[in-house]
């Protein structure tokens, strides 16, 4: 949307002199054309795209031109016309944007108004932009077509690389997520659904969008450790002697130790188990490491395991409230639970997406590594 | 103090200067020059900082307003005070005498833009005032850009010149002539006053913006793949530090041996994690180290299956194989042989400087099929250099 409300404000100011409505319609007409969607001759999108920012102009036209006259008007006049238009551009364009998406989404009207108007309101200061290189062109003619070009297209490049860069970070945590499930067929999916329930938790929260985004990262490579625990060990069916359950832990301090070693994730690195249990939600103490240690554990609770089956979600949801304010954090606990419960989702033993096969079956309840060795008392679980 | 509050400081006091002169002298050209002042004071706390090249602050565009709006003596004035106050309240460098050498350089860069803009504009009165205006603003434009790069040359002791991010020179040159020529207009025409420098400031800031996230998100890819490549020794598997050793070292050998940067960049991803798939095979359970092929492949199909990391898993799957006369025209395997070279002397000399020399000769002693003697070569001027080597 951003080019297309730059090139409308400048020919609001260009055409303004004469009130060229020809001018504004054809400007309009032009801004909706896409070049993907004519490749794939998408002509009813093309005719859509193109009425709509064609109406656009012709309102922001009328306000602009409206409140600004035709010439010898004030800057901070021209200022507070273009910004009135540049809000009539959005209302019109999101209103009108949002009937087929919602129609086709299924989503309600207002809601899909909401959204599209968030999407499009980064786009609004180009309307300043636009009335600036309106009244440059004004006194420069066609050299502020450069002058204009270059730092824009330097901007939206290094933005671009900004997001190439982002995908392959993206693709490297995900590859050595792979290669960690690879190793231990049990945790398939874990990491990616302990990054999920520690979204609900955030949602709940009220995380912003940086924050809820370093909180994802902690959480997918919250076992990132476990690349230096031989397979051997992550796949033995039954109980590990006391120094192969210390070579398994070891997992815990590594995870850390890389995460501390990554500015980014560094601060919401911490010990999950003590200081996080108790960690205040009002921003005093960092709290992801608390969330992730309720997710790791609910997941761990309602997955299958080497060394026993899933538990169901009720049992799950017990011994998180039996740890509440203990070995978890009670805030994080309740807040799981309430975003479970209200999203209808069921997880846990009958509700498992994945089927195992085993040489030897795990227990139905044991001991394990996501702090649950006191769930079960040992007779029942060391079955091997 | 947060960086925006320190902004907000410097942009308060040059409205609250601009206010007062204003009050007591309606009228005056000092209010706006005072409003300038404190963008210019706030403007060297925004810097582009494209990867590998000096950062660049944005008060150089309104430097060139300021050469445009008024004579030389006014403006080194101006100039003058909204650098101290940015001097006092810029963050870094945090040492004085460097605060103060940067307090130079960028005196020097705005007074640079001043004279130029003046002389060039007095210089071309032949021309057609469009142009003579056009010409004067890009050499002012372009005149604080070599200061500061004549100033990095002295700091850095070098005759190198940047080659790296100039599009951020040229995003700031373009925004520069825009906010000037917006301020005043042209031939009396699509004059602004000073909305035209704020409005051209938002694709500038536009640019910040996506520099700051490329620079932090560039940071943080280093750092995820230099936590990984620390998987195997947190997991006592490597020495401690191999993979860093190991990295520097094969990044010193393709420099010598006229590597590409981008050629050296994917050689230190793939010093960096070459031990990664160590961590993804199956511990031999007679006790033995595992097969450094294995690790090799594994490693390598890792990093394959994901586009930036693939050209370093075709290295680390080279470096398992064994060495051809035809290395020099295989560039995956040439990289193969140095990674694979680095890492064995990394081993043989445990990490120590003192070990160098006799792991060197180790290398050197190995069967002929077993390493390329033109990397091997490489290695021997590099630990030359570093002092390694006992004089001859």
């Amino acid at each position: 949307m951003s080019a297309n409300v730059l090139n409308a404000m400048v020919a609001l100011v260009v055409f303004r002199a004469s009130s060229f409505y020809l001018g504004v319609v054809v400007v309009g007409l032009c801004g909706g054309l896409e070049f993907a969607q004519i490749r794939r001759r998408e002509w009813q999108k093309v005719a859509f795209n193109s009425s709509l920012d064609c109406i656009t102009c012709i309102v922001a036209a009328l306000v602009f031109w409206g409140i600004a006259g035709n010439s010898g008007t004030p800057v901070a006049v021209l200022i507070g016309a273009a910004a009135l238009a540049g809000v009539a551009d959005l209302l019109v364009n999101s209103s009108v944007l949002s009937l087929p998406i919602s129609i086709t989404s299924g989503q309600s009207y207002r809601s899909t108004v909401f959204q599209v108007t968030k999407f499009h309101v980064s786009a609004y200061p180009y309307v300043f932009l636009g009335l600036g290189v309106g009244l440059t062109y004004l006194g420069l003619g066609l050299f502020i077509i450069p002058m204009i070009i270059v730092p824009v297209v330097i901007a939206r490049q290094a933005f671009a690389s900004y997001l190439e860069l982002k995908a392959a970070q993206e693709n490297t945590i995900e590859t050595l997520i792979r290669a960690l499930e690879a190793k231990d067929k049990y945790t398939a999916g874990h990491a990616q659904r302990v990054a999920t329930f520690s979204a609900y938790i955030a949602e709940e929260f009220a995380f912003g969008p940086s924050r809820s985004e370093r909180l994802r990262y902690a959480a997918l490579m919250h076992d990132i450790g476990k690349l230096v625990v031989p397979n051997q060990l992550l796949n033995k069916p039954g109980r590990l002697t006391e120094a192969e359950f210390g070579r398994v832990r070891l997992h815990e301090t590594v995870s850390v130790e890389l995460l501390r070693r990554i500015d980014f994730l560094a601060p919401v690195a911490g010990d999950t188990t003590t200081e996080a249990a108790t960690a205040a939600v009002d921003g005093s103490v960092l709290v992801e490491p608390a969330i992730i240690h309720v997710a790791d554990a609910f997941d761990a609770m309602t997955s299958t395991r080497s060394y026993r089956k899933a538990l169901s979600q009720e049992t799950a949801f017990e011994e998180l409230r039996k740890g509440s304010g203990t070995q978890f954090n009670s805030a994080c606990v309740d807040a799981l639970i309430g975003a479970i419960l209200r999203r209808g989702e069921a997880y846990g033993a009958g509700h498992e997406v994945d089927d195992h096969e085993w040489a030897v079956a795990p227990p139905e309840a044991g001991t394990g590594s996501a702090g649950l060795g006191h769930l079960v008392p040992e007779e029942q679980g060391a079955k091997p | 103090m947060k960086r925006w509050v320190r902004l907000l400081i410097l942009l308060a006091g040059g409205g609250a200067v601009a206010l007062g002169a204003e009050l007591s002298d309606p009228g005056t050209p000092w209010a706006a020059l005072a409003l300038i002042g404190g963008a210019i004071a706030a403007g060297e706390l925004i810097e582009l900082r494209p990867p590998l090249r000096a950062a660049i602050p944005i008060s150089f565009a309104y430097e060139v307003v300021l050469a445009r709006r008024t004579d030389v003596s006014d403006a080194a004035l101006v100039l003058l005070v909204a650098l101290l106050a940015s001097l006092l309240l810029r963050a870094e460098p945090i040492a004085l005498e460097r605060r103060l050498l940067l307090f130079l350089e960028r005196l020097a860069a705005g007074l640079a833009a001043v004279l130029v803009f003046h002389g060039m504009f007095d210089a071309l009165t032949s021309l057609s005032s469009r142009v003579q205006v056009l010409l004067a603003l890009l050499a002012a434009a372009v005149a604080p850009l070599i200061v500061a790069e004549i100033a990095r040359m002295l700091r850095e002791r070098t005759l190198a010149i940047t080659r790296h991010g100039r599009s951020a020179d040229l995003a700031l040159v373009t925004s520069a002539m825009l906010m000037a020529v917006s301020d005043q207009g042209v031939n009396g025409k699509g004059a602004m006053g000073l909305w035209g420098p704020v409005v051209f400031t938002i694709p500038l800031l536009a640019a910040w913006y996506s520099y700051e996230h490329l620079d932090e998100i560039r940071r943080t890819y280093s750092q995820t793949i230099r936590a990984l490549g620390a998987a195997p020794e947190l997991g006592g598997m490597v020495r401690d530090g191999h993979a860093e050793r190991v990295a520097a070292l094969t990044v010193a050998m393709a420099h010598e041996l006229g590597f590409s940067r981008s050629e050296m960049e994917h050689l230190e991803t793939a010093a960096l994690l070459h031990h990664l798939g160590q961590v993804c095979i199956d511990e031999p359970e007679d006790g033995r180290p595992p097969d450094g092929a294995a690790i090799a492949h594994s490693g390598a199909e890792i990093l394959r299956s994901t586009e930036l990391l693939a050209p370093a898993g075709d290295i680390i799957a080279a470096e398992a194989l064994p060495y051809r006369d035809d290395a020099r025209a295989r560039p995956g395997v040439m990289s193969g042989q140095i990674l694979k070279i680095a890492s064995a002397f990394d081993e043989l000399s445990e990490g120590r400087n003192d070990r160098g020399e006799a792991a060197l000769e180790a290398l050197y002693s190995a069967p002929a099929y077993l390493y390329d003697e033109h990397v091997l070569g490489a290695l021997e001027i590099v630990l030359d250099r570093r002092g390694v080597l006992s004089p001859t």
